[in-house]
């Protein structure tokens, strides 16, 4: 009975910690953090430690289960694989390929989501193929595109050692990315100036030197101050922006009324906005790192351009130290975009309308590929609302839970004619399935994921796979080829890895053995780069000269009114991850909140009668949910807040699917809604015992 | 017992004769480090979860582990300390005992301090004290190694294994270089400093409420302190619809860890929290229960506290901040 420590890395958010994991007989032990880990350091968050817990076989799904009249019934694979098959087969024949899509995973391998999208293009033809960055990095990726020439975070995390200031927007790094949240607060006790914009008074925040609580929705509005403030002054880098950027004359004009009403729109005062703008500036090293609070609005896109804008006429980019830097959310949300798990793009961001690129792919993989781009998770939702789309493959996701308008998900999903949801544990969306796969979690397979700073990292298997469960990429090859198709038939991960790093230019010169040796390896990593690049656009970018765009503030798409009076956030706990299907298995982390919460402002909830920890009601135009009300200066008044993690008190009930249009990500932060207290030893119902009442008609 | 010494050419010769009898389970790679694992051998004796009954809807069945004898090998002084430390907090804890009984313990002598240790500021180390371990190991040369036996256990274990006699003098030569490896510990004014203030409570609320902010209530300082052995329970069904009890490793860190049933919780702010956790590590009180401070100076929490508040980084704070009666 030997012990044995498989060093991996870590399955939740997107900072990509080392960790080990202790294993005995095929039993997980413990975790514990990588002490050299270039990122992590022997650190580890909440989630991290108790990650033992979300892999635990109690409850984890061990064989394939097909509904039937009778509910859920085990099946073998061979029967699972055929339902599977002769579902699509049908789907295919009478409606066509682009009535077909896959969903993949932000929290499986590259390795998984390159087969995933592989048999969405090259088996089904379809290019619906889309996963939840559309609601976390979307905006990041399109619009950093456009004025950078790549969608990712451009400088790494050690360089937060390296920065004179950090400017943390719409982010929450300690709850969310708490190990680069720690680092942020090492730095600064160590003098690094720290500046959060924020309407919640986070962590952060409450550290910094300086915190502009903008009014949700004024990003822009605070950004283009910034940056006329800056202009005016003659504060800008001139020689990189005569040198490295083109579009200052059409960005000079747009700001030009940029201070008129600016006080009134951020609610924050011209000085404090202006003394930002000059640190920011004025520091020989300043570094972006922004989230959710950028890019989960209607103007999402035009937000991430305006971060961008204001890095460029700074030169804050390109250096150490320097750069903007999205926050990314899951482990392999950057991998899975790098892979093309999106219905514009192959793996790379190779274009789909671009023949040629279609014309690679096609001659690599010897079969025809579908030419038109395909549709995003929630167009696929929509057409099957339509009656345009009928099967869905999904894996490693709980949209029922983690996208925004509840009921609306739920009920496309029930109207699909074939589901299929390879899952770790039953969740909400896997309930609604008609197959149910049982998948291998991260400890139980190998390949690689790749963090918010493009450090792509080899993951190890500690322990054989659950029951039957098996890897992403294996069960997507046997649909494949139960569909006639041999081009998933891969030996291992490493010949996934092997294809994707000959068809991915940013990948093309790695492989495992060196990425093991250099503890992972930045992208781009080429024949000109071969060890990777920590920092981007050092000497150029990718389209040549960075571009400044205009963009003009966009107001939210639902604003408060008599009826719904309160706007309603959404934030994430330093306890939890996504859907909590995982981080809720470990009783430390599920002991630590209520299951479900609503953040309020204690003289709003003097106003309304309502106490600490007491029941509430939270009502939008678009659902109902109860819960219980944590009083908190930390929201000002008329700001509530509620965590997406919890399926009893779901916050997607409520949230609204206004959509940035260029990337379709729905506007999560900010909807109206209204609260009632329900009075004095009243419990809170779950969202399941509401719906009972509802579909028994008592109110 | 009088401590036996011998000569040893290297520690391997005793790992391996050990192994015969025993499970290893090692801590030092090459025993030259001077620099304690990242994880202490807290686990071995004190399961981070562990069943502790069974009901099968009839029956309670007893669960206490039967482990074959095993032997942690070249534990530091720091981590010895620690494990003397919970054998009397777990002095009547069956699954503990079970445990501990089998263990033979082989300690190793640190020769140069490690980044964050500061053992000799809390009187564990950086020689191993006869009365935390079997065996004690200390190194004179990469060939020559001093073997100490303290204990009739110990003696039992060496049994069959031929070794000779060491001279009387190397004990004077051993306890001059561990003389000399304190002298290079780094300046503790600090940490005394921050012993005092925490004792005389001299503290400002406000200093504990701005360390709490940077705590993130992680649980990384309390599962990897040697000394911390705070548990919870919950039930769980296996797949046979068996119910067990288990216990895992709690932390006191946590918001919930103190909070009742009717939701009122002594501990609700972080600082408060914080505050408890280090009165409890260098609490006089407590060095008066347990013979010494909690805290065995490993520096584990300085190295893997996300949010700096380890034991030197809030020790410095407190210093500063602090109004010493002197």
């Amino acid at each position: 009975m030997a012990t044995q420590v498989t060093p991996t890395i870590c399955p939740f958010c997107g900072v990509g910690c080392g960790i080990n994991l202790r294993t005995e007989n095929n039993k997980l032990i413990s975790v514990e953090p990588q002490l050299d880990h270039p990122i992590s350091r022997g650190q580890l968050c909440s989630k991290g430690w108790n990650s033992a817990y979300g892999i635990d076989p109690i409850n984890r799904i061990t064989y394939p289960l097909i509904r039937t009249a009778q509910g859920f019934r085990q099946v073998s694979w061979s029967k699972a694989l055929e339902t599977i098959a002769e579902g699509l087969k049908q789907i295919l024949v009478e409606s066509g390929p682009q009535a077909t899509g896959i969903i993949s995973s932000a929290r499986a391998t590259n390795e998984d989501n390159y087969a995933a999208q592989k048999l969405a293009r090259a088996v089904l033809k379809t290019n619906n193929v889309d996963h939840c960055a559309r609601i976390c990095h979307s905006p990041t990726v399109a619009g950093l595109n456009q004025t950078l020439g790549s969608g990712a975070m451009t400088n790494s995390a050690a360089d937060l050692f390296e920065t004179d200031l950090i400017l943390v927007f719409g982010a929450d790094p300690t709850e969310n990315h708490s190990i680069l949240g720690g680092h942020i607060m090492r730095v600064h006790l160590e003098g690094t100036k720290l500046i959060v914009a924020d309407p919640r008074r986070t962590r952060l925040a409450k550290l910094a030197d300086t915190h502009l609580p903008l009014k949700p929705g004024s990003n822009i509005a605070l950004l283009n101050a910034m940056i006329k403030i800056i202009l005016d002054n003659g504060w800008q880098d001139k020689k990189f922006l005569d040198k490295r950027c083109e579009g200052l004359e059409q960005l000079t004009a747009s700001v030009a009324n940029a201070l008129e009403g600016v006080e009134k729109t951020t609610g924050i005062s011209l000085p404090k906005i202006e003394a930002a703008a000059k640190a920011y500036n004025q520091s020989k090293q300043a570094m972006i790192l922004y989230g959710m609070g950028i890019t989960q609005y209607v103007s999402g896109t035009n937000n991430v351009i305006a971060l961008s804008n204001l890095a460029l006429i700074c030169g804050h980019v390109g250096r150490k130290g320097t750069g903007v830097n999205p926050l990314r959310g899951q482990n392999n949300v950057q991998g899975a975009c790098d892979m093309g798990c999106l219905p514009n793009v192959y793996p790379g961001y190779q274009k789909v309308d671009n023949p040629e690129v279609r014309a690679k792919f096609s001659q690599h993989w010897k079969t025809e590929v579908p030419e038109h781009p395909g549709l995003t998770s929630m167009g696929m939702t929509k057409a099957t609302l339509a009656g345009e789309f009928r099967g869905l493959i999904l894996f490693g996701e709980d949209p029922v839970v983690t996208d925004p308008d509840q009921n609306l998900v739920k009920q496309a999903l029930s109207k699909l004619d074939l589901l299929v949801v390879a899952e770790l544990t039953m969740t909400d969306t896997a309930r609604m399935a008609d197959v149910v796969l049982p998948a291998a979690s991260f400890a139980e397979k190998s390949g690689t994921f790749t963090n918010c700073e493009r450090r792509v990292q080899h993951v190890q298997q500690a322990l054989s796979p659950l029951g039957e469960a098996r890897t992403d990429w294996q069960w997507l090859a046997a649909i494949a080829q139960r569909l006639g198709s041999d081009q998933l038939d891969w030996h291992d991960s490493e010949a996934v890895f092997r294809e994707i790093t000959q068809l991915t230019p940013s990948y093309s010169a790695m492989n495992y053995t060196k990425m093991d040796q250099q503890q992972g390896l930045q992208w781009p990593c080429c024949p000109d780069t071969p060890n990777g690049t920590p920092i981007l656009h050092i000497d150029s970018f990718p389209i040549g000269k960075a571009r400044l765009i205009p963009v003009h503030p966009i107001a939210i798409d639902e604003g408060v009114d008599h009826e719904y009076p309160l706007l309603l956030t959404t934030n994430r706990l330093h306890f939890h991850y996504g859907c909590g299907s995982m981080t809720r298995k470990s009783p430390l982390l599920e002991r630590e909140t209520p299951a479900g919460l609503l953040f309020i402002n204690p003289a709003d909830a003097n106003d309304l009668g309502v106490t600490h920890r007491s029941a509430v009601s939270i009502r939008s135009r678009r659902g109902y949910v109860e819960t219980r009300a944590m009083l908190t200066d930390d929201l000002p008044p008329g700001l509530v807040c509620m965590p997406y993690h919890f399926r009893e008190a779901p916050s997607n009930q409520l949230t609204n699917t206004a959509q940035d249009p260029l990337t379709k990500m729905p506007e999560l932060k900010a909807c109206a809604v209204s609260v009632q207290p329900l009075g004095a030893g009243v419990t809170p119902r779950s969202i399941d015992e509401i719906n009972i009442l509802k579909t028994e008609g008592v109110k | 017992m009088k401590v036996q010494s011998y000569s040893l050419d290297h520690p391997n010769t005793l790992r391996n004769h050990l192994a015969k009898s025993n499970r290893i389970y090692s801590f030092e790679a090459d025993l030259t480090h001077s620099t304690p694992p990242l994880v202490s051998p807290k686990g071995q004796l004190f399961a981070e979860h562990e069943n502790l009954f069974t009901f099968d809807g009839e029956c309670f069945r007893e669960t206490l582990p039967k482990p074959e004898p095993f032997a942690l090998f070249g534990v530091q002084s720091c981590d010895l300390t620690a494990i003397h430390y919970q054998d009397q907090f777990f002095a009547n804890d069956p699954y503990y005992q079970a445990r501990r009984q089998q263990a033979l313990l082989i300690g190793v002598d640190c020769l140069s301090p490690c980044q964050h240790g500061f053992c000799p500021s809390v009187d564990a180390g950086p020689g191993v004290k006869n009365e935390t371990a079997d065996m004690i190991l200390h190194q004179r040369s990469t060939t020559d190694w001093l073997l100490l036996v303290c204990s009739t256990k110990g003696l039992k274990a060496l049994g069959g294994l031929s070794l000779n006699p060491a001279n009387e003098s190397e004990f004077k030569d051993r306890d001059n270089r561990i003389a000399s490896c304190i002298e290079q510990f780094n300046d503790d004014s600090h940490l005394q400093q921050g012993i005092t203030a925490i004792n005389q409570n001299q503290i400002p609320d406000e200093l504990w409420q701005q360390l709490g902010l940077q705590c993130l209530s992680c649980s990384g300082c309390t599962t990897l302190c040697p000394t911390c052995s705070c548990y919870g329970t919950w039930e769980r069904q296996d797949s046979n619809g068996n119910i067990r009890r288990q216990r895992f490793w709690d932390s006191c860190l946590y918001e919930s860890f103190q909070r009742e049933a009717s939701q009122h919780n002594p501990t609700e702010e972080a600082g408060e929290r914080v505050k408890r956790f280090w009165t409890h590590k260098f609490g006089d009180n407590f060095a008066q229960k347990f013979g010494r401070y909690g805290c065995v100076g490993c520096g584990r929490c300085e190295q893997t506290c996300p949010g700096v508040v380890g034991v030197h980084s809030v020790m410095k704070r407190i210093g500063s901040d602090a109004k010493l009666d002197t």
